[in-house]
């Protein structure tokens, strides 16, 4: 059983300070990107000494939720809070050197934490809907200044929601990975094969939604390019991501994009 | 010739305007939207035209009034908006309907923008960075912060002094832009590079790869069917969540029965 002395409440302290202001970004401030998982996975693996586990939670978790789109008012999944617990909770409760199987259960223990923070987000939303009618109300007989005030204001309300749900997610979620570690082996052998597949999961909820067909012709090119250059020629990664970038673009000009 | 009174927005007060815009959904409500974000963002430039505290604080309500837009485009119509104002101080437009110009914009803007940002640029960016970083370029998250930046800021910020100087001509911002051509392209390409990234299954970093002892394309085409399986039970309405919480029990149900 992990202990919570005071390092690891310190890290799980500053783990939900970040979160909280990576969270700004989802939607308040300035919208970056830095909220993505590709982005907050890393920085909260390297935050916490386990570079590892945040490299294979953000690329999953980014490849999941990319398409997940905020349009009108629809209350995407918050991949943000995902992505920092998902981080802190394999790293901490492996003491900075998370095993695969872990990673994988800490994935699988955010997935079951989407539907609350999506909750959280949609109550944040229709609370905030408070601070438009308070700065019409009073800028009859005052200035700009408390317009500001009171549009500021939701970025506190944004930081507090992503930094709650932070301090309650960590702990609980340390303590499950205790209480994983003491699970059959079974257990671990599944969890290091759902990694595995979830890449996969996220390359198919893409085509899902950039293209009609189940079987692109785009996607079966870049497929082919890179087979063949990774197999036969051996090219480094970066040549032949170019090489399906450079494909995917003729083909769409020779096909005259016809989708 | 009429005798205006000349109130000028310079670029540093448009900077001031592009500066809070990036603060335009901290307030973002189901109700009210970006209304109170606009008003913030336009604040800057109506304290700078209409000195009298009346007018000012009439001009401030009317902005506090529902808008809801992509929050990028939003700056598009901040410029036009800026513009419209200072014709209206000046006097050379007193009859400007910026309400009207508002209304007009936002919603086609809001799809425009949905669909080429979150929708094209995004999974683009995503798509490209992540292939990099299942492959060992620990670099990667910084070139998606790049790739997608490049895009996000430069037309984040010409949008606005566009809007400003052709008064909201969506049609200059379009042929300017080629969103939708644009949406389409990135969209043919981050399938292209999804596909290249599945081919790559036998150089991913090995926390991905599954530890098989078959051949390098044997590998790649079980990942890709895989895939195109999922493809097909996601499109038949599963969502992410559900998929994920099968999938784990299918991996439970696959180790019990030995097979992994």
């Amino acid at each position: 059983m992990p202990i919570f002395d005071s390092p690891m409440l310190l890290a799980v302290l500053g783990t939900a300070v970040v979160c909280g202001l990576i969270g700004l970004d989802r939607t308040a401030a300035g919208q970056f990107m830095l909220s993505q998982p590709i982005v907050a996975g890393p920085l909260t693996g390297w935050m916490l000494g386990d570079p590892t586990a945040g490299i294979v939670i953000g690329a999953v978790l980014e490849l999941i939720w990319v398409v997940d789109m905020p349009v009108g008012t629809f209350v995407p999944a918050n991949s943000t809070i995902s992505a920092v617990c998902a981080t802190a909770i394999a790293a901490l409760g492996s003491e900075g050197a998370a095993s695969l199987a872990v990673i994988g259960f800490s994935l699988l223990l955010t997935t079951g934490m989407v539907p609350v923070t999506m909750a959280a987000d949609t109550v944040v939303r229709k609370w905030n809907a408070r601070l438009a009618f308070t700065a019409a109300a009073v800028t009859r007989e005052s200035s700009g200044r408390t317009l500001a005030k009171a549009h500021l204001l939701g970025l506190a309300v944004f930081f507090l929601k992503s930094f709650a749900l932070c301090l309650l997610f960590l702990p609980a979620g340390i303590a499950a990975v205790a209480l994983f570690g003491q699970m059959p082996e079974t257990f671990h052998r599944a969890m290091s094969f759902f990694v595995k597949l979830l890449p996969l999961l996220g390359a198919a909820l893409i085509v899902r939604r950039l293209s009609m067909k189940s079987v692109d012709a785009f996607l079966i090119i870049g497929f082919i390019l890179a087979a063949v250059a990774g197999a036969v020629f051996h090219a480094p990664a970066l040549i032949i991501l170019v090489l399906t970038v450079t494909g995917g673009w003729l083909g769409a000009r020779y096909g005259g994009l016809r989708r | 010739m009429a005798d205006y009174d000349d109130k000028k927005i310079g670029a540093a007060d448009l900077l001031a305007v592009f500066w809070r815009s990036l603060l335009i959904q901290a307030s973002w409500s189901f109700e009210r939207m970006q209304s109170l974000g606009f008003a913030y963002a336009v604040e800057p430039a109506l304290r700078k035209l209409y000195p009298d505290r009346a007018e000012y604080e009439a001009r401030l309500r009317l902005h506090q009034e529902y808008f809801n837009t992509q929050p990028y485009l939003a700056s598009f119509i901040l410029g036009a908006v800026v513009r419209l104002e200072q014709d209206r101080a000046s006097g050379r437009n007193t009859a400007a309907d910026v309400s009207g110009l508002k209304a007009a914009l936002m919603s086609p803007l809001g799809a425009l923008g949905d669909s080429f940002f979150w929708g094209a640029l995004k999974p683009l960016a995503a798509v490209t960075a992540t292939a990099l970083l299942m492959t060992g370029s620990s670099w990667a998250p910084l070139l998606f912060l790049f790739l997608y930046n490049v895009w996000h800021l430069g037309i984040r910020a010409s949008a606005l002094f566009l809007g400003y100087a052709n008064s909201g001509d969506a049609v200059d911002l379009l042929a300017r832009y080629r969103f939708t051509k644009m949406a389409k392209l990135f969209k043919v390409i981050s399938l292209s590079v999804l596909g290249g990234m599945l081919g790559m299954l036998p150089a991913w970093r090995q926390e991905f790869r599954p530890a098989m002892n078959v051949g390098d394309l044997f590998l790649a085409l079980s990942g890709l069917a895989i895939t195109l399986v999922l493809t097909g039970i996601a499109r038949k309405g599963g969502s992410p969540v559900k998929i994920m919480l099968g999938l784990a029990a299918c991996c439970l149900a696959l180790a019990y029965a030995g097979v992994i």
